[in-house]
């Protein structure tokens, strides 16, 4: 029937004709990835920003603040500190730790600005192997009773006591260095070490939540890691006033440690955390406007969110970490130092940066050390970082290999510099920067034959257990350029974060040797080891991972800028969260 | 009755059957629980791989016949265990549950009836504009991977006309209460979601129907009942109809079972929290309590509809009580 024949291809015209988004697919908020060659700005937006003295802080209560970060599943409910699944929602707000770290602010000396928190001061004995907090008077849980030493010594006997708890192995059982810890006196709490801790001080300051010992010593000591704590109670700004599987609601505690009359903290009455599975909604409920403090990774962002409001919303992404492509050592044409210099010369990293992140990850240097967050720990003499394909081809050609027919070099054998690249599945980003990269080295004569997306879980074990030519991945990291370098570079990290499997005696005993020095002593280290990476390449940086991070001062100020780090943005970084959350302010 | 006895023999044997293959399964994927569970969350110490290894460690170096016969037991006694993230696998799952039946049992339901009514009007009224253009259509429609319509229809009427909200299964904010505007909250998300499934399943239950139908028609009672003088509606319902029915009867029985799969990429793509979006994040965690019970679940369900939909057949149709 024609009149049906024609009707038909109407309707399959116009359905094809309409399916053309796919912002469905997931991208998870990624960890900070990557760094920038010189002193390049992170990427920030919006129109001309107020200047750092913006809103001014009246000292009013009052306010909602509804938070926007794509979780991946509804809330269990469950608010336990020590379950990696849920602690983003209960550190920060609800619990609290010793001293806050912050990873975006180093002083001139290059180590990080260290706010005291539940503990008022701290310090080390000489070898680094004693480490003495005196605790903030006037601290009460969330439900009246006095916090206290007992508090500080009952949670890490309790992480000795049940290991699955221990997150960052600090116990010697574990792994770690930490011996033992007891109270001194009322207000003072000493730790000992069986060798220089200072590295660790982070982890125990910064990275563990205090729990009561009033609530927490009646429960089964060996199952802690179980633990549902659906009531939680800790010394933190917010309480849990409600929690649903779709959406957790934070009241102020009123009474919490750090308001003074006249300074009342935190100021902002209500916090709404909805729980999203994917990218899209979240996305769409920050351009609409309805969320304020996001962690979102937004493709055209300035279209999307900013241009809904340019006068209130802002991004700014802080680049912490490096996004690199990891050769394994053991291939045996990729143990070849020329194919790795040939590899590190061919990328245009601002090419990947611009087509491959919109412009988002600057561009990272040679060096692994993240710019412009690290200025002070950077060596620009260390740094060979350049794009030269003609150097490339000299490199190669000058270490026996030969441009064959096809393109592609091989060695004297016949092998060809053809190799596969492993990353995670549902990263579109990366996805999009690695068919950038593939492109650049296909013109330098080194071929990605196939790029391998692969589930989170098989991809780790995988590059953990060397299954793998060339990876593209990056480090979970810490608050200075030590904590990266030492997850790539360091021997004993083989089979868990060193995915090159380098190992150097040397580069062994730098970073071994790194924890009982003192501050100038540290930098020349790192310096040493950037030389490291510049001669070896056994890791090459391609881009700079960044937090996303948007922010509407609408109503809410007091938000940390590129003025002003003083804490780490997104939502999911603890306790930082919690040092943001002490910060903001209602502007109306 | 030994028909009866015959069926659910069979039943348990495929029973058990499908219960091995649901304790072997999960466990040949390549990944454990604890590397993946670190590599989901972000800012985790690599350390924390000690302690994970701890937490999980129980499965990874038991002796497999042990695990098996303790799976077995905890089958029938119904212990699920714990999730990944330490939340009884029970709870997880009766979350997911009734938005699953909700959504997928209703429109399963819906696309059967419109089918089977298309396919009835179709047969009597051959030739028409029913027969001629819906049925055509829907089938094509029912060509359509699933996810390609639920992305129009999402773009479309989601996010370019703003008729309906885009995800979830009510909006952010409002708590589950037995008042009208909560339940019309509902029904509004998931009308884009319950649309993909109707239109991408109601066009296989129309041909069969409508071929049926056309034998049935053809019957010598049929042309006695027009004859006779019957109404036109009362026999393509009352006598055609029900003959022709059956084999599409049986068919929707068997697809009930499969309800509670749920649609895992129409769940995906709404962001609707049901159990096929648990079945996907189950995946992607390794997480084995929580895959183990759903893949129980799951096949539970359509083994007992495939014989119940086996024993409604013997009982409507003593043609096949033989078999």
């Amino acid at each position: 029937m024609p009149r049906l024949r024609s009707l038909t291809m109407l309707v399959a015209g116009l359905l094809v004709a309409a399916a053309c988004t796919s912002s469905a697919t997931p991208t998870p908020t990624l960890a900070p990835t990557g760094g920038g060659p010189t002193a390049s700005v992170a990427p920030t937006g919006s129109a001309p920003a107020p200047s750092a003295s913006g809103p001014v802080n009246s000292g009013k209560i009052g306010g909602k603040l509804v938070i926007d970060n794509e979780s991946g599943s509804t809330w269990t409910c469950q608010f336990n500190p020590f379950n990696p699944s849920v602690s983003i929602t209960s550190v920060g707000f609800i619990y609290e730790p010793l001293e806050f770290v912050d990873a975006l602010q180093t002083a001139a000396d290059g180590s990080n600005t260290v706010t005291p928190w539940l503990a008022a001061s701290s310090s080390w004995d000489s070898s680094y192997t004693q480490l003495t907090f005196t605790l903030t008077d006037g601290v009460t849980w969330s439900d009246g009773q006095p916090f206290s030493a007992q508090d500080v010594v009952y949670t890490f006997q309790a992480m000795k006591a049940d290991p699955a708890i221990d997150i960052n192995a600090l116990w010697q059982a574990d792994g770690g260095p930490l011996t033992g810890v007891a109270a001194q006196g009322t207000n003072q709490v000493v730790f000992t070490f069986s060798g220089p801790a200072q590295t660790y001080f982070y982890y125990v300051a910064d990275q563990t939540p205090i729990v009561p010992q009033h609530l927490w010593a009646s429960l089964d000591q060996a199952k802690l890691d179980q633990y549902a704590d659906t009531a939680p109670i800790g010394t933190g700004p917010y309480t849990m006033a409600n929690c649903s599987q779709d959406n957790i609601q934070y009241m102020r505690n009123a009474s919490y440690w750090q308001s003074k009359p006249g300074h009342p903290v935190p100021q902002i009455q209500e916090l709404d955390y909805p729980a999203f599975l994917s990218n899209t909604p979240a996305n769409l409920q920050l351009a609409q406007g309805q969320a304020q403090w996001g962690a979102q990774y937004i493709p055209n962002i300035q279209s999307f969110y900013i241009a809904g409001d340019p006068v209130h919303r802002h991004y700014w992404f802080p680049a912490t970490l490096d996004v690199s492509i990891y050769p394994n050592l053991e291939n045996p044409l990729l143990n070849n130092l020329a194919v790795r210099q040939a590899i590190s010369l061919a990328i245009d990293r601002q090419s990947v940066s611009q087509r491959g992140e919109d412009g988002y990850e600057p561009p990272a240097n040679q060096t692994g050390i993240v710019l412009p967050t690290y200025q002070s720990w950077y060596s620009k003499a260390a740094d060979t970082t350049t794009f030269d394909t003609a150097k490339a081809d000299a490199t190669l050609e000058a270490a026996g290999f030969t441009k064959g027919a096809d393109g592609i070099y091989a060695d004297a054998k016949g092998n060809r510099l053809s190799f596969t690249i492993k990353t995670i599945s549902g990263y579109t980003d990366w996805d999009s920067s690695l068919q950038v990269i593939q492109q650049e080295l296909k013109s330098a004569g080194i071929e990605i034959s196939n790029i391998l997306d692969e589930d989170i879980g098989t991809y780790t074990t995988e590059l953990q257990t060397g299954k793998f030519q060339l990876a593209y991945a990056e480090q979970t990291g810490g608050p200075l350029p030590y904590y990266e370098l030492r997850q790539m570079l360091l021997g004993a990290n083989i089979g868990s974060t060193d995915y090159s499997r380098y190992k150097d005696a040397t580069t062994d005993a730098l970073f071994n040797s790194y924890a009982a020095a003192d501050a100038a002593g540290q930098v020349q280290i790192i310096q040493k080891i950037e030389g490291v990476m510049n001669d070896d390449l056994p890791v090459i940086p391609v881009v700079e991972g960044v937090d996303w991070y948007q922010y509407d001062t609408t109503a809410i100020g007091g938000w940390p800028t590129p003025d002003d780090p003083y804490a780490q943005p997104p939502v999911w970084a603890v306790p930082d969260n919690g040092v943001v959350l002490t910060h903001l302010f209602p502007t109306q | 009755m030994s028909f009866v006895v015959r069926r659910v023999g069979l039943f348990l044997v495929t029973l058990w059957a499908a219960l091995t293959l649901n304790f072997l399964i999960p466990r040949l994927m390549p990944g454990d629980e604890a590397t993946a569970v670190l590599a989901q969350f972000h800012g985790v110490n690599p350390a924390a791989l000690h302690a994970l290894e701890v937490e999980f460690g129980g499965t990874a170096g038991q002796n497999p016949l042990v695990a098996y016969v303790e799976y077995l037991g905890n089958v029938l006694t119904g212990q699920f265990g714990l999730t990944a993230t330490r939340t009884p696998v029970i709870d997880v799952i009766l979350q997911g549950l009734p938005w699953t039946l909700g959504l997928v049992g209703v429109t399963t339901v819906l696309a059967f009836v419109l089918g089977t009514v298309v396919g009835m009007v179709g047969a009597w009224r051959r030739g028409g504009w029913l027969d001629g253009l819906l049925s055509p259509l829907l089938f094509i429609l029912t060509t359509f991977p699933v996810f390609f319509i639920a992305l129009v229809l999402l773009y479309v009427m989601g996010v370019a006309w703003h008729w309906f909200p885009i995800s979830s299964n009510y909006s952010l904010g409002s708590t589950p209460a037995p008042t009208l505007a909560f339940v019309w909250d509902v029904l509004a998300h998931a009308i884009l979601p319950g649309a993909t499934l109707v239109i991408t399943t109601a066009g296989t239950w129309i041909f069969t129907m409508r071929n049926t139908m056309v034998t049935t028609l053809a019957e010598d009672y049929v042309r006695m009942a027009r004859a006779k003088g019957l109404p036109s509606w009362r026999i393509m319902v009352d006598y055609a109809a029900r003959n022709a029915i059956l084999p599409n009867l049986t068919g929707f029985a068997m697809q009930l079972g499969f309800v509670l799969g749920g649609s895992i990429l129409v769940e995906y793509t709404f962001s609707y929290p049901g159990l096929g979006y648990l079945f996907f994040t189950g995946t992607t965690n390794h997480d084995l309590p929580l895959q183990q019970a759903l893949f129980l679940f799951y096949t539970l369900a359509v083994l007992v509809c495939v014989l119940l939909a086996d024993l409604a057949t013997a009982w409507l149709d003593p043609r096949t009580r033989g078999a």
